[in-house]
């Protein structure tokens, strides 16, 4: 018996795929590497600073001492091993490669999109590119991280990444969205 | 009830993210306290007009326990703070 | 015919020439017209029947305070009732209907209502239904119901979408009249992030109907300047067809925008309303005056209408009201007026001024009938006289058309609708907005400033120390040379002396000026009293028209000032908002988004029934080709693990990873049994209390390293306990060192239950599975055949040799079709969370049906585990107390169905043999049931009091909503396998 097991993407069959790069596209990525830090209690500051000097990995945060590392070049067993040697006893690190799915929607109106269901003054003044937060979209907690002036990532638990991407193509039914998988 | 809720990790967010567990102020008595202690702090709560402290949560966003202080007549608040640092805690 | 078209004039397109049907006849109006100005230049003066009386009404106003002309637009599935035909915006096939008369608007059955109406005073529905009270349901309530009421809504689906969106801004302006437009360029050229809101289709506000030009043009080109500059900036956004219903906390504004409610084909592309929640650091409101009625006899009569609706349908619309209007006014607007319809070539019968004194001048060759008034009007479903009264000389003045000016209120509803009361102005005879702090202040009419000159200065003003707050340089407005303007000045007139007919003053709900002094005699003079006794400002008008002049009413009977008076409470909503537009897209499956298990495919591909288990969907039996019902499946399903295996998708529970030095400790003190001494690579069940003792969930608890742990919750408790965690280690015992994590997700878990378990689960498995390498209560890492690591553990709900193995989500299908293809040979079958349960009856387990909060665990029959020991867990100190140590506490039980064909159900009492159903014989319920297959008959968990002394005895399971009674033995709930030689084989 072959045992080689194929990982399956939550939204494969049910991504709905709007064909197309048109003005604003939200992109799937299949295999970002994702793992979450904790910081040890009482070393949030060194391990904060760890992630901030270290260049090779963009940490988002998520609450005080928590952040999300996320790498579209690593598998999920070398992100972590690389962040636990960085980090060494400030930091317990979890992969959450499968557990969380991480989604880009840009476009001019990513920002106005994003505003049918989230609160948070998205103007960049207001919400800088560089920033990341855990907010409410809709009835779902995302993390969202500016990438870009009209570029925006969202991290979302795997089982509501098909309602969060339903409720997306919903909040830019008055915009022109392309939805699909990213290609690499 | 305030609309909005300023966080002190995340800033400022709509009421919609926090869950409201209730009175802020009884402290956990010391196992061995007398009864009274512990019946009072499990089951009597005062029901004040105005100020008061609360415990929310931040459960969309960073999910930190927050001491909020507000005016349940006025709806102003007063002040929002990390509940672990109100105990002098560790982070 | 009477009201007409004029024949010039108006910022209408007569190019455009659009149709349109009022109750099925075929009418025209032109592009920028309502559906009120396109009524009334096709003389269509009667658009509906009145609430109470079914009188007949017209057009009142030009705007959203109109209380008459209320229609249904639409068909179908899109019919809108209640919409105000004097703010919708007319468009090419708009359908409208008139509401409240049967059988049609001209013949109106109700309107017997009239004749009886002195038997339909105020607190007529108090008086009269008032006994006897079984005919409230049947009789009273259907009958006021059909015969009340406005518009009608239909039942079938709303078929058209609906969005909300969150807005910023440093300035909302609310209104884009002279004040707000003012503002709005002052706020945008200092570079603020403004928001211009407006109700109106058109933006301009009072300069699109105002005469009194502007650097020497008509007021709308400065307004289309203003309008064209404000596009410009970036920082500006223009709401149009946008109504602010309500000021919330911290400065967040709700509005709803109507963005395709001016046409008849629907984009489904787009939202049909869009609801805004607008976060604003300022906020000013330039929502401009109203203009009060006056109160004379028949002032209800259609054709009586506002005199400033009428100057606005004159000069916006280019509809003459009437072809001869009669004017009365209390002050100078209704000369406004009068030199409004004069200058568009229309007569004036008479202009009717209740002051003696007053100086202004009328056009030239109008008669002023000065210190007069008007008594009652004449005509059935329109105007055709008034009886004009002066120093008790009676006269009849023919016209076709009454222009009413009672003096201006300002708009202030929405800063007082978080608890500010409006304060009284003597000069200005009006409410105003108390001060509200500086997130909200009023500029022009709305502040009381009513002239032109003045909305602009004060406008600008406003605005400019807005930017000053914040810290920025105000850019400069330079206010246009305005022309020869109006000081709209009155002198307060409550109510016309010596009505010949009703006089009312909130017309909506048909309250005439007498049923203000029966609820005064009545005892009903505070103003909230007199509002609910009269119902007066109860409509979905909320009393805008009416309101100031019944507070007057109410001042003068009481001999005292309005101000004593006082006003009734404002609220949200502004004017009324659909419920489409406030659940946006929470609809269907956007109001409670979906959770799917990773393993959902596979249990797909099996042909598994689902079943929502709060957001999740869980696989709940797996029928196969030939079973008729779900219990021949789960049957079979219990059979097959008891016999060979089964695997079983338990994705759903909660996972929580902790870290740190105080892990274990911290366990040890969430959960009542002990956590310290757990072993790594072991697994435990552990049960967490509340407070007061009660068990509050259960699951496990595996040591994975020293100071790292993995720990389960039930499905439904999986967002709870994580915050009960939270709570513990944040506010509880912040002392301690320890973090954790949410991984549900992360993680597809299956179940492999039954004797054949560990041969099928070995062929997947690298590591040695036996039982002394692997035995009961194993948990740690494991590779899998072709390297992928999982996590095992070697626990059981089935009773039967179990393992739970956990693989990232993603392989979770794979994996799982592995393991079917193993177990092949083997017996093994997929089983849902049916059969699930059936085992873990048969077996005495528990779950949230026999923890449904009221038990503590020896009442679940484990008490044996609660560390006593422990110096503290959460729960400890109150499990102690009396009641909850009782002897005679409902313990947990097992029942076997005495009847072979009877079964149970869960919520049935248990009874003595013979005893009667009464509180005082209720002897416990039953939590679960189900029929055994292992067994075969119907067993049930229950909670009997001292049920564990009570094994053997016959007891009656009484079913009230059935009418079912069961006879079954108390046994142990423990039905298979008690000496545990399954699970640990
Ligand atoms: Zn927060």
């Amino acid at each position: 018996m072959a045992y080689d097991y194929q990982a399956v993407h939550v939204l494969d069959g049910t991504i709905g795929a709007v064909p197309g790069q048109r003005a604003n596209h939200l992109a799937v990525h299949r295999a970002t590497a994702i793992a979450v830090v904790l910081a040890a209690p009482g070393h949030g500051a060194e391990a904060a600073g760890i992630l901030v000097a270290d260049g090779a990995f963009e940490a988002r945060f998520c609450g005080p001492g928590e952040w999300l590392v996320l790498s579209e070049v690593h598998a999920p067993e070398t992100l972590v091993a690389e962040l636990a040697i960085r980090l060494g006893a400030f930091a317990f690190v979890v992969d959450q490669s499968h557990g969380r799915v991480a989604l880009t929607l840009s476009g001019p109106d990513a920002a106005r999109i994003l505003a049918n269901g989230i609160a948070v003054d998205l103007h960049p003044e207001a919400f800088a590119v560089g920033r990341a937060a855990t907010m409410l979209c809709n009835h779902l907690s995302v993390n969202l991280a500016r990438t870009g002036i009209d570029r925006f990532d969202l991290v979302v638990m795997r089982s509501f990444a098909e309602a969060l991407v339903a409720d997306l193509k919903v909040m830019a039914r008055s915009h022109d969205l392309s939805v699909d998988f990213a290609t690499r | 009830m305030a609309s909005l809720i300023s966080c002190p990790h995340c800033g400022v967010r709509p009421k919609e993210e926090f869950s409201i567990r209730g009175d802020a102020t009884p402290v956990r008595p010391a196992p061995m306290a007398s009864d009274e202690a512990w019946n009072d702090y499990v089951h009597v709560r005062a029901n004040p007009r105005g100020r008061i402290r609360e415990h929310w949560q931040h459960v969309a966003g960073c999910r930190r326990w927050l001491v909020v202080e507000r005016d349940n007549f006025t709806h102003e608040v007063f002040s929002v703070t990390d509940a672990a640092a109100a105990r002098g805690g560790a982070r | 015919m009477t009201a007409y078209r004029l024949a010039s004039g108006g910022l209408i397109d007569r190019s455009n020439t659009i149709g349109f049907t009022f109750d099925g006849a075929n009418l025209s109006g032109h592009a920028g017209d309502t559906l009120a100005s396109a009524l009334l230049a096709n003389d269509r003066l009667l658009v509906g029947r009145s609430f109470k009386y079914h009188r007949p009404r017209g057009i009142v106003t030009a705007g959203s305070a109109e209380p008459n002309a209320l229609v249904t637009i639409g068909t179908g599935a899109r019919r809108d009732p209640n919409t105000k035909a004097t703010v919708a915006e007319l468009y090419d096939g708009l359908a409208a209907t008139s509401q409240n008369r049967w059988p049609s608007l001209a013949f109106d059955i109700g309107a017997v209502n009239d004749r009886l109406s002195r038997f339909l005073s105020a607190g007529f529905y108090y008086k009269t239904f008032m006994w006897p009270a079984a005919f409230w349901e049947k009789v009273y309530e259907p009958l006021i119901r059909r015969a009340a009421g406005l518009g009608r809504t239909d039942l079938p689906r709303d078929p058209d979408g609906y969005e909300k969106s969150w807005a910023h801004c440093d300035l909302l302006v609310v209104g884009s009249g002279p004040a707000g437009l003012a503002a709005a360029l002052v706020a945008a050229r200092s570079g603020l992030r403004v928001i211009l809101v407006e109700q109106d289709f058109a933006l301009g506000g009072a300069l699109l109907s105002e005469t009194t030009k502007l650097d020497g043009e008509a007021p709308y080109i400065f307004s289309r300047h203003a309008i064209d500059e404000l596009h410009g900036h970036p920082g500006v956004t223009l709401l149009p067809r946008t109504t602010v219903f309500g000021w919330y906390d911290d400065n967040v504004f709700g509005a709803v925008e109507r963005v395709q409610k001016h046409s008849a084909t629907i984009d489904a592309a787009r939202p049909v309303e869009r609801l805004w929640r607008i976060v604003a650091k300022h906020a000013i409101l330039a929502t401009g005056a109203e203009e009060r009625p006056l109160v004379f006899g028949g002032n209800d009569r259609p054709g009586v209408m506002m005199a400033s609706a009428a100057s606005t349908y004159a000069n916006r619309f280019g509809v003459a009201a009437g072809r001869s209007v009669a004017i009365f006014t209390n002050g100078s607007s209704g000369y406004r007026t009068a030199a409004d319809l004069s200058a568009r070539g229309v007569e004036i019968a008479a202009l009717i001024d209740s002051r003696t004194d007053a100086s202004d001048r009328a056009p030239d060759g109008v008669r002023v009938v000065r210190g007069g008034g008007i008594v009652d009007t004449k005509g059935r479903q329109r105007v055709r006289a008034v009886i004009a009264d002066r120093g008790g000389f009676e006269e009849m003045i023919a016209c076709d058309a009454v222009a009413m000016s009672g003096g201006w209120s300002p708009v202030i509803h929405l800063a007082c609708q978080r608890g500010g009361r409006p304060v009284w102005s003597q000069a200005l005879q009006a409410f105003l907005a108390p001060e509200v702090g500086d997130g909200l202040v009023m500029a022009g009419a709305a502040a009381g400033h009513y002239r032109l000159s003045e909305c602009l200065d004060d406008g600008a003003r406003k605005a400019s120390a807005i930017v000053e707050a914040l810290g920025r340089p105000v850019a400069g407005f330079e206010r246009p040379v305005v022309g020869e303007e109006v000081d709209p000045s009155f002198t307060a007139l409550w109510h016309v002396p010596g009505a010949r007919s009703k006089a009312f003053v909130d017309f909506q709900n048909d309250v005439h000026g007498k049923d203000l002094g029966l609820a005064l005699r009545e005892g009903f003079g505070h103003v909230e009293h007199a509002k609910r006794y009269t119902t007066s400002g109860m409509a979905t008008d909320q009393g805008k028209l009416g309101n100031v002049n019944a507070i007057g009413i109410l001042a003068a009977m009481r001999g005292v000032s309005p101000a004593e008076v006082g006003t009734t409470t404002f609220r949200p909503f502004y004017t009324p908002v659909s419920f489409g537009a406030l659940a946006g897209s929470s609809r269907d499956e956007h109001a409670m988004p979906v959770r799917r298990s990773p393993l959902h495919g596979w249990a797909a591909r099996h042909g598994a029934v689902f079943i929502d288990a709060g957001l999740w969907y869980r696989s709940s039996w797996f029928p196969k080709a030939g079973e008729k019902t779900w219990r021949e499946s789960v049957d079979r399903e219990v059979r097959t693990v008891r016999e060979h295996a089964g695997l079983c998708d338990v994705s759903t529970l909660g996972k929580i990873e902790v870290f740190g030095p105080d892990a274990a400790e911290f366990l040890n003190r969430l959960y009542c049994n002990p956590v310290l001494k757990l072993p790594v690579g072991k697994a435990r069940y552990g049960l967490m209390l509340r407070e007061d003792g009660m068990v509050y969930d259960d699951g496990t608890v595996s040591r994975l390293g020293e100071t790292h742990f993995l720990v389960t919750t039930t499905t439904a408790m999986a967002a709870g306990v994580l915050s009960h965690m939270e709570f513990a280690a944040q506010a509880l015992w912040p002392e301690l060192r320890v973090r954790f994590l949410s991984v549900s997700d992360q993680w597809a878990q299956m179940s492999i239950a039954g004797p054949k378990a560990r041969t099928i689960l070995q062929a997947v498995v690298e590591d040695d599975l036996s039982n002394a390498a692997f035995p009961f209560l194993a948990a740690r890492e494991v590779r899998l055949k072709g390297s992928l690591k999982a996590r095992l553990f070697r626990i059981s709900f089935s009773g039967e040799l179990a393992y739970e193995l956990a693989v990232p989500a993603g392989y979770g299908e794979a994996v799982a079709d592995a393991l079917m293809r193993a177990g092949e040979p083997q017996g093994l079958c997929a089983y849902g969370v049916e059969a699930l349960n059936v085992l873990r009856i048969e077996k005495g387990h528990v779950t949230h049906a026999e923890l449904d909060g009221r038990v503590t665990p020896d009442d679940a029959g484990l008490g044996r585990m609660m560390g006593t020991s422990k110096p503290d867990f959460i729960g400890k100190r109150l499990s102690t107390r009396f009641g909850l140590t009782a002897a005679d506490r409902a313990q947990l039980v097992g029942l076997k169905a005495l009847e072979a064909d009877k079964d149970m159900r869960a919520g049935a009492h248990l009874l003595k043999d013979g005893a009667k159903p009464s509180t005082v014989n209720d002897q416990g319920w039953v939590s679960s049931v189900c029929f055994s297959p292992t067994l075969g008959t119907h067993i049930a968990l229950a909670f009997l009091k001292s049920g564990r002394e009570r094994y053997g005895e016959k007891i009656i399971v009484w079913d009230r909503l059935r009418g079912v009674e069961t006879v079954a033995e108390v046994c142990d709930p423990v039905f298979v396998d008690p000496e545990n030689r399954r699970l640990m084989a």
